[in-house]
């Protein structure tokens, strides 16, 4: 049980990173609102799949890593993550159990209140972002879920 | 939020509603106290640093992109090239004389009304990293930090006109808010008749507005927009936008006014930080005997 724990940092740590470097790879201007949560949906993954290697620390030190990056106030980022990892480990047994479409739909409503958190933080801070498109992200996230959480499976069972 | 130890049958996740409890009360506390004190610049600032070898990767591709393009253009190309710019600078000489005698006349000028410290002269450029910060807000990453001496609030100018102000500073790295962005506000005036107001940013790279003149305001489409240098953090007499529209609605007190940045806001690659600070003797401060007064001085 311990070394299974150990041997899921690596893959753990990486996938972050190149989650993290997704995340600032610029875009162009139009297709920026469409980009995914990539850092939000593999911490999701690794809360689901073993959260006894550290999910809600991870979930923590990528919510940090976010807000240093989007220069917002420090936590913010962490503290929608860590609330949401929390809830997707709690569900995820039953998220294991469940088809393609209810899982999509979990990760939708999981992104939904990432998204709420920091909603509700940038309002409380006084720098509101009302632009509408803000809440695509957790559609596209659900939508890009079965892919990412294949890939992701493939590649660290192997 | 209940039975979270009760949800593994495996086993224990002895803890994860404690581990919850503990990061999200960890996360409450930085917000609250980066948000009401300015203890946590150096932390900040560090792990800015931390940032910055992942920022530079994923930028460097594009970099690397960008210099093989320009090695493998051919020489009918840079030929052209060679011809266009130098036809350029020798416009831009011809101009350059012109500022010349101008500059000096203005330095005759202010020390007749021995008011002084105009435009601060001395300034960095600071290169564009190719880095996405926020799809919702309008800001970029600057290769220039604390380390340049780069500070809060510095005004960032392109070869077109202003283009915004350091946010914040990392050690290697600072974050410019461009005037576009919908947090961004600019005292101008207008360079015809010297009505004074302010240009706020519509989260829309391309626009800005002037909300808070009356429908009743001497403005019209075309006017040029300088900063008025009130408040002091921008130099004053550089170019803002020009007026693209201006709506005026009866039934309204205030005019729609919707103003086209001077500076390429997407364009630009390098940008220019300037100190108008006292402390950065600038030739022109050095040349006139009066006491530097605060920067609201530099305003008419």
């Amino acid at each position: 049980m311990m070394r299974e724990t150990r041997g899921r940092r690596l893959p753990m740590g990486l996938s972050a990173l190149v989650a993290l470097g997704l995340a600032i790879v610029p875009l162009p201007k139009t297709l920026d609102a469409f980009r995914p949560d990539f850092l939000v949906l593999v911490v999701f993954y690794w809360s689901i799949e073993s959260p006894r290697a550290g999910g809600l620390t991870l979930a923590f030190m990528a919510g940090l890593a976010l807000d240093v990056i989007k220069g917002v106030v420090l936590g913010q980022h962490a503290l929608a993550l860590t609330l949401m990892a929390a809830w997707a480990t709690h569900l995820r047994l039953r998220l294991r159990v469940f088809s393609v479409l209810h899982q999509s739909l979990t990760i939708f409503a999981l992104l939904t209140g990432y998204q709420f958190i920091l909603f509700w933080v940038d309002g409380a801070t006084g720098n509101p972002v009302t632009t509408f498109s803000r809440w695509l992200a957790p559609v596209i996230g659900a939508l890009i879920w079965p892919l990412l959480a294949g890939t992701l499976s493939r590649l660290h069972e192997r | 939020m209940v039975a979270f130890r009760n949800s593994d049958a495996a086993g224990r996740t002895t803890g994860l509603l404690i581990r919850c409890v503990l990061f999200s009360l960890l996360a409450l506390g930085l917000m609250i106290v980066d948000k009401r004190y300015d203890q946590l610049g150096k932390i900040r600032r560090f792990l800015s640093v931390v940032a910055y070898p992942a920022q530079v990767a994923v930028a460097s591709p594009f970099e690397g992109w960008a210099w093989l393009q320009e090695s493998v253009t051919t020489r009918d190309a840079l030929r052209a090239d060679k011809a266009r710019l130098e036809q350029e600078l020798r416009v831009a000489q011809f101009r350059l004389q012109r500022y010349e005698a101008l500059e000096a006349e203005t330095q005759r000028l202010r020390a007749l009304r021995e008011n002084t410290a105009g435009v601060g002269a001395k300034f960095i450029i600071g290169e564009v990293m190719d880095v996405d910060l926020d799809a919702f807000r309008e800001r970029l990453l600057l290769d220039k930090g604390a380390r340049d001496g780069v500070f809060v609030g510095q005004a960032v100018l392109d070869s077109g006109g202003v283009f915004g102000q350091v946010a914040r500073v990392g050690e290697l790295t600072s974050e410019v808010i461009l005037v576009s962005d919908a947090a961004h506000a600019i005292p101008v005036q207008i360079n015809r008749n010297g009505l004074r107001t302010i240009a706020v940013g519509t989260g829309d790279t391309g626009h800005l507005r002037l909300p808070y003149l009356s429908t009743s305001a001497d403005i019209v489409k075309g006017d040029l927009l300088v900063t008025s240098g009130l408040g002091g953090g921008f130099p004053a007499g550089y170019p803002v936008g020009t007026v693209a529209e201006v709506r005026r609605d009866a039934s309204q007190s205030l005019a729609e006014i919707d103003v086209r940045p001077a500076a390429a806001l997407d364009r630009s690659r390098e940008l220019l930080l300037v100190w108008l600070k006292p402390a950065a003797s600038t030739p022109l401060a050095a040349a006139n005997p009066a006491p530097v007064p605060p920067p609201g001085a530099a305003k008419k």
